[in-house]
């Protein structure tokens, strides 16, 4: 976990997004966590989780079309 | 009969019609042997029509599955309701081409349709007992192949929202299915594309997996395979309980979802593929469910993320505090513990002493003792040495010498040697043993 060297979200698999996530939570969890990366680590997952989410999910309107693709 | 002169022709008038060859052979047919008989035997080109089904009857070779035996067999409309609905009800499958069954009938010979066999009674157990021991028959080889678990160890892919679907176009069973799917308070984000295939009937293994090597053709698109058929009770199963579509299953590099099942039964395929459900809507809420556990591990994330974050500065300003309200005293508590600490030191020292000092003064008392016997030993050597030291001293003084009788004459204090030194006149002084005279030289 470099500082400021994170890969773009969208450049991950869904895995490595989720591993990463896994992996800033030990980190967090641990007692080396540093105070002033707290910030930067929090940030990021929470980048991760909205992207991850955005990927498992869909809008309303996102599933109206995909229906309609399907029913034709 | 007379026969006059060469063989003749037969008699025109001797020879049956065909319809009276039907009726003898009729006739010999309708012996208790062939009557209400059961039989064993495999159905093939089964149809229905007008209410009655139509069927043949067949025997094949095991080992080449060349026909060896066949009759036609028919069931009347007026048993054919009946005992079709017992079989389906009993087998989970209708009559169909492909199973075997044991039927209980009676060979007929109709003058216009020939012979046939009209069945009256249908034995389920036995085709049960017959799908299962193919059933079987097929788990084994693809054990022994060593395929049977391979769709099953498949990890899950995560997650899992691009899903390619066989089932039939149109099917009710695809339509429950994808509405399920897409209808969810969850909005998961699944993409499905539907590979039509036949799902019924003898095509249906050749079908399904054409559809499957049209799927894995672009595999990489596609988290899994769900195969489903519409619900409904009139399914047969037997077509699933096929190897090879059953070895394509297995070897497929995509987990597969089997829905076809029937509530009680299951089929090769639910033996192989990596998830089994009953029907096209426990299919998707399957994957529903599945795409709902990656959305709560993220939210279990996110709270666990942000209570470790919110933790580590409670941690900090804590810490903060303990040293804030430490600060003042520092100075008095510093000085205290040197004060202690050097009060136990001395404590220290002072049990240490005594322990260390009685050796130490033992010792020293050791070697005074030695001194005085050395000292003692020198001193007497010592005075041994003097002792002999004035004896000598005795010999060579100038009052032995006077004893003997010789004197010392001096003048002005100095011993003369020489009569050099004297003339008239001079006073001198001589020295005895006891005493001293004085003189002076009246003639040299």
């Amino acid at each position: 976990m470099n500082d400021n060297k994170f890969t773009p979200v969208n450049e991950l698999t869904y895995n490595q997004a989720v591993t990463e996530l896994e992996s800033i939570l030990r980190h967090m969890q641990s007692d080396s966590c540093d105070i002033d990366r707290l910030t930067i680590l929090t940030r990021r997952a929470a980048e991760l989780i909205t992207e991850c989410r955005s990927r498992l999910t869909a809008t309303d309107e996102e599933l109206k079309t995909i229906l309609a693709s399907l029913q034709e | 009969m007379i026969h006059e002169g060469f063989p003749s022709a037969p008699d025109t008038r001797q020879a049956l019609t065909l319809a009276q060859l039907n009726a003898r052979v009729a006739r010999q047919l309708t012996v208790p042997s062939l009557q209400s008989v059961w039989v064993t035997a495999e159905l093939s080109d089964l149809r229905v029509s007008g209410g009655h089904c139509y069927m043949e009857l067949i025997d094949k070779n095991p080992a080449t599955g060349a026909v060896n035996a066949r009759m036609r067999g028919i069931i009347w409309a007026g048993s054919y309701g009946r005992l079709s609905a017992r079989f389906l009800a009993d087998t989970g499958q209708r009559l169909a081409t492909g199973i075997k069954v044991m039927v209980c009938g009676t060979v007929n010979f109709h003058p216009s349709f020939g012979m046939s066999f009209v069945i009256s009674d249908i034995n389920p157990s036995f085709t049960m007992g017959e799908i299962e021991r193919r059933r079987r028959e097929i788990l084994m080889r693809l054990r022994s192949e060593g395929v049977l678990e391979l769709n099953r160890s498949l990890p899950w892919p995560d997650p899992t929202l691009r899903i390619a679907v066989i089932s039939a176009r149109g099917a009710a069973g695809y339509g429950d299915f994808i509405n399920q799917l897409f209808n969810t308070p969850s909005h998961l984000r699944f993409s499905v594309r539907l590979f039509p295939a036949l799902l019924q009937g003898e095509r249906t293994s050749a079908s399904v997996i054409a559809a499957l090597d049209a799927i894995a053709a672009e595999s990489h698109q596609w988290d899994c395979v769900v195969i489903i058929r519409g619900g409904g009770a009139t399914s047969d199963l037997v077509a699933f309980d096929d190897y090879d579509l059953a070895n394509n299953v297995a070897q497929f590099p995509l987990p597969v979802i089997v829905g076809i099942g029937h509530e009680r039964d299951v089929t090769v395929l639910d033996f192989v593929a990596a998830m089994r459900v009953k029907t096209p809507t426990a299919a998707a809420q399957w994957l529903i469910s599945k795409g709902e556990e990656a959305l709560e591990q993220l939210q279990f994330m996110g709270s666990e993320i942000l209570r470790a974050a919110a933790d580590t500065m409670a941690g900090a300003r804590t810490r903060l505090a303990y040293f804030d309200g430490l600060l003042p005293l520092a100075p008095s508590t510093a000085l205290e513990r040197a004060a202690s600490r050097l009060h136990r030191a001395s404590a220290a020292v002072g049990a240490v002493g005594p322990a260390c000092i009685a050796p130490a003064r033992e010792r020293l008392n050791g070697r005074l003792r030695m001194i005085e016997t050395a000292a003692s030993a020198a001193i007497e050597r010592q005075l041994t040495r003097l002792r002999s030291a004035s004896a000598l001293a005795d010999v060579l003084s100038p009052m032995a010498t006077l004893r003997r009788g010789y004197t010392i004459t001096r003048i002005d204090g100095h011993a003369v040697k020489s009569v050099a030194s004297l003339s008239e006149g001079t006073r001198i002084e001589t020295v005895l043993p006891d005493g001293t005279v004085y003189s002076e030289i009246i003639r040299k």
